[in-house]
């Protein structure tokens, strides 16, 4: 899946944050889930019981897919405002 | 006239159901009434510990007995042999642990006292501020919500029959034999046995017993699954807690903090307010739990008389009836002290003496 | 005493109404959202981020709910995640600024609903969204699913997520509705007692039939296929049950899959406090047992919106002030109120009758757990397959809790609330036994995962409240 999944323009200035080591850059305020899933990083994490890529699903708090680690604790990527700095690991 | 049993078995928890099965070997037709469904209740709610740190030095005997029984289950229960450790933060704790664990030792449990350091040795993710500990190499774990399909099994092994969602609403002993009144219709059998935990004090009313049985209200939590913290059982001098880590990654803890609610009611619930010391206390063990979040708490019963020792006998004035409850560490003492009842009912000398009812004031009524 | 008459939980249509309402009539009125701002799922606000040129009509109405709530005078927390209740009633939560318990002797739970899920093969690979996530995507961030998606499930709500995909750039590589086209037909006459909304739905359908988007009534997805994504999708034909027959039809290439089959009332706070509930599928599935002021049986506890039956967010806010109004004569204040009670009632009805009958389409037969296949994996915290659940049902689970217990299933950390509907067809098709038996997932706090570091704060060892040991 190519380019950016974003319509229109952003508000906010820019923001950069690490996701798996990876330098990427959201718009600030926008969720981690949403910014990652326009940028085309859509796998975040790898399913411990079938080894497949998972990513987010519901958007809205419910499912626990995006589910990631921030300073080590897990967090859902759909409820987690992207800030500048933020270092972001998948979980395995 | 529908079938008489030999036996009637209120209550499809474990004591009910390995009562049932040995009853059922023992050549007795046997039905288990069950107004859940099996092992809904305390048997199947409970945190799954089996240790021998907390049990009653008087109940060891039975414990080390029920212990081996669930290691033969195996992993039909999900059983784990992790070895236990029991923690100490402070001198007041210490003096406790030293005393507790020398009489459980003396009535037979391996446990051993280890030093600080070998805590840190065992379990490197355990809190540094532990000034004693103690160690037992039984000590582990099963799954207690499979104890109701590792019971149907037996169950259905044993010849038994099972009526679950069947509530028995009066009990009648006119005829020479008791006729359960149910809302699927009347069960009749020559001797009868409750076993249903919190709910002992409303069936022993049903039979014009007035029991003491009074319910708690224990606080399991589970977080969801994480990366590797801890690989023994943890327990406290206090026994407020007990934690461990399934090989899935989920912790679960608990430790008898109280809910609210009662059998009576019908349900009950987790109080927010010892859920949070709860949960502080096992944080306060194992600081890596940080990184995890809880997913669910709930609550279970847990039946007691007032000496906290067993009701295990026959019914006090009552021909052919029988109680069984109040087992404290009844998930890991259960399936030994079920069966034993059994034997009882069977007319046979059980292996060890039971407990027997009569030593309280239950007023039978005439029937 | 506590600083509050009335809790309202979520800040959606219906609880904002709600709390208008009860504030206007001289209640102290708290409102708690666990989104940055009010609106709810609709009215979802868009994230600051965000610029959209031209705002739609939910935009419009989104934004004169947050303005009305704002001058309301009541007090909002939003950004605060309740994950536990007890009676009478305490509210616990999560904020920006750590726990907060909130109490009040009256309590609106306005919390809405979720999706409906039956899963199909491959819908755990990255891409695939639900269809309420798709509008989050677009309503609060202004993202695409994708370049070329595929919107499949059943009920209204995919024709309104299609024709969002379309107005904004994307494409829509086919609409699949398990629904047959009949089903439309039979419900008209609801349908008709709100042209208004029937030209919207129709407004959707037109976009799509210009955009020249294939729509597929009566099908499904038979299969999502990708290795790191959504590659492409194969679709075919079901029965009127729902039952998949014959092979597969087609296959899409798509880059993004948004699934829904309609919504479930959200009712894990009702539960949790014990309140009784009853099988409704018409309004989709388990809701609250109410009375005419939309009092559940526990006292105090009042519903309102979806969560008290899926009816659309034009019934939501009629609800909100009816349960307002409830809450108002259960505090014996404000006067008599019974003219006005019945006439929002009324309103209440008709526009639910609408709202009811839009939901009712989306709502599967039970035959459809003939769509989830053997080695679909139905449980996805815990990774369980159909075979595997299938597997405990043949070994006597009968109940959703049977099915947790030998299972799993519905224990991970999303409480049931993706699976539990899913399970509990598959239970049904199985033994033949009706919903009410079945069960629904169990409600235990917390009701979402929440940090212990969140639960437990900063404290003393000393401090710990440490009971007397037990008996030795």
């Amino acid at each position: 899946m190519a380019g950016d999944l974003h319509i229109g323009s952003a508000r906010t200035r820019t923001v950069s944050f690490r996701f798996d080591g990876e330098a990427l850059t959201a718009r600030e305020g926008e969720t981690l889930a949403a910014a990652l899933y326009a940028q085309g990083r859509r796998t975040l994490r790898i399913s411990r019981d079938d080894g497949g890529p998972r990513g987010a699903f519901c958007f809205m708090g419910v499912c626990q897919e995006c589910v990631v680690a921030i300073d080590g604790r897990l967090t859902e990527a759909c409820r987690t405002p992207v800030r500048e700095g933020l270092v972001v690991e998948s979980v395995r | 006239m529908s079938a008489l049993y030999d036996l009637a078995v209120i209550g499809g928890g474990i004591l009910g159901g390995a009562a049932a099965c040995r009853a059922a070997e023992g050549g007795m037709r046997t039905i288990v009434l069950e107004q859940q469904t099996l092992g809904s209740g305390a048997s199947g709610v409970n945190a799954g510990t089996l240790s021998l740190q907390i049990k009653r030095v008087k109940l060891m005997p039975y414990a080390i007995k029920g212990h081996e029984l669930w290691e033969q289950a195996g992993e039909r229960v999900g059983f784990h042999k992790t070895g236990g450790i029991t923690l100490a933060f402070n001198q007041r704790e210490a003096e406790l642990l030293h005393e507790r664990m020398a009489l459980k030792r003396e009535a037979g449990a391996p446990i051993q006292l280890i030093t600080p350091a070998r805590v840190a040795e065992l379990e490197p993710n355990l809190s540094r501020k532990v000034v004693a500990a103690s160690w037992c190499a039984q000590d582990g774990y099963a799954n207690a919500s499979l104890s109701g399909a590792y019971y149907r099994t037996l169950l259905d092994a044993a010849g038994v029959d099972i009526r679950e969602r069947t509530p028995v609403t009066a009990i009648d002993r006119s005829g020479g034999a008791f006729q359960l009144a149910t809302p699927a219709g009347t069960i009749r059998a020559t001797r009868l046995l409750l076993a249903c935990g919190a709910w002992l004090k409303g069936a022993g009313a049903l039979l014009g017993l007035d029991l003491p049985v009074r319910a708690r209200v224990n606080t399991v939590s589970v977080t969801e699954r994480g990366p590797a913290l801890v690989g023994t059982v943890i327990g406290h001098a206090t026994g407020l807690l007990t934690l461990k880590q399934k090989p899935n990654g989920s912790v679960l803890i608990g430790g008898g903090w109280q809910g609210t609610g009662s059998p009576d009611e019908g349900r009950s619930s987790v109080d927010p307010a010892t859920l949070l010391p709860n949960l502080r206390l096992a944080m306060f063990a194992v600081p890596g739990l940080d990184r995890f979040r809880v997913v669910r708490s709930w609550t279970g019963f847990e039946a007691n008389v007032p000496d906290f020792y067993p009701l295990a006998g026959a019914a006090p004035g009552i021909d052919n009836a029988f109680l069984l409850g109040c087992v404290r560490g009844g998930y890991t003492i259960g399936p030994y002290i079920g069966a034993l009842m059994g034997d009882l009912i069977l007319g046979r000398e059980p292996e060890l003496p039971l407990f027997d009812p009569g030593r309280f004031a239950t007023t039978a009524a005439a029937a | 005493m506590s600083d509050y008459d009335l809790i309202v939980l979520g800040a959606g249509p219906a609880g904002a109404a709600a709390a208008i309402k009860a504030r206007r009539l001289g209640l102290r009125v708290a409102v708690i959202d666990e989104a940055p701002a009010a609106g709810g799922q609709v009215y979802r606000a868009p994230s600051p981020a965000l610029t959209i040129a031209r705002p739609d009509a939910d935009r419009a109405k989104g934004d004169d709910v947050r303005a009305r709530l704002a001058a309301s005078g009541t007090v909002l927390y939003a950004n605060h995640r309740v994950w536990s209740l007890t009676p009478g009633f305490s509210v616990i939560s999560i904020g920006p600024d750590g726990p907060l318990t909130l109490e009040a002797s009256n309590l609106i739970v306005a919390a809405g609903a979720i999706e409906r899920h039956i899963p199909v093969s491959g819908w755990t690979l990255p891409g695939v969204i639900g269809v309420a996530g798709a509008t989050v995507l677009l309503k609060a961030h202004g993202v695409l699913p994708g370049r070329r998606v595929v919107v499949a499930g059943s009920g209204p709500l995919l024709l309104l997520v299609a024709s969002k995909i379309i107005a904004a750039g994307g494409e829509v590589a086919a609409v699949v509705d398990a629904a047959p086209r009949t089903g439309w037909l039979a419900r008209a006459g609801a349908m008709l007692a709100r042209p208004d909304l029937m030209a919207k739905g129709s407004g959707w359908l037109l976009a799509l039939l210009k955009a020249r988007v294939p729509i597929h009534s009566g099908a499904a997805i038979r299969a999502i296929h990708g290795t790191d994504g959504v590659e492409s999708v194969t679709i075919g034909r079901v029965d009127r049950d729902w039952r998949p027959v014959g092979a597969a039809e087609r296959r899409v290439p798509a880059d993004a899959v948004c699934l829904g089959f309609g919504l479930l009332p959200s009712t894990e706070v009702t539960r949790l406090l014990g309140a009784e509930h009853r099988y409704e599928p018409e309004l989709g599935g388990w809701i609250p047992a109410v009375d005419a002021s939309l009092q559940t049986s526990v006292p105090g506890l009042f519903v309102a919106g979806d969560g008290a039956g899926v009816r659309g967010a034009d019934a939501a806010p009629l609800s909100g002030e009816l349960a307002a109004l409830g809450v108002i004569s259960r505090l014996g204040r404000g006067g008599d109120l019974a003219g006005e009670a019945t006439k929002i009632e009324a309103e209440w009805h008709k526009s639910g009758r609408f709202g009811g009958a839009m939901s009712a389409l989306a709502v599967p037969p039970p035959a459809a757990a003939a769509m989830i296949a053997a080695g679909t994996t139905v449980c996805r915290c815990e990774g369980l397959s159909r075979a595997a659940l299938d597997a405990a049902i043949v070994a006597g689970a009968r109940t959703l809790a049977d099915l947790k217990a030998t299972t799993r299933c519905g224990m991970g950390p999303c409480g049931g609330r993706v699976c539990g509907e899913a399970a509990a067809m598959l239970i049904a098709v199985a033994t033949g036994w009706d919903r009410e038996a079945i069960g629904q997932p169990s409600a235990r706090p917390p009701l979402r995962p929440v940090p212990l570091a969140a639960i437990t704060g900063a404290f003393d060892y000393d401090d710990l409240p440490i009971p007397a040991p037990a008996p030795l």
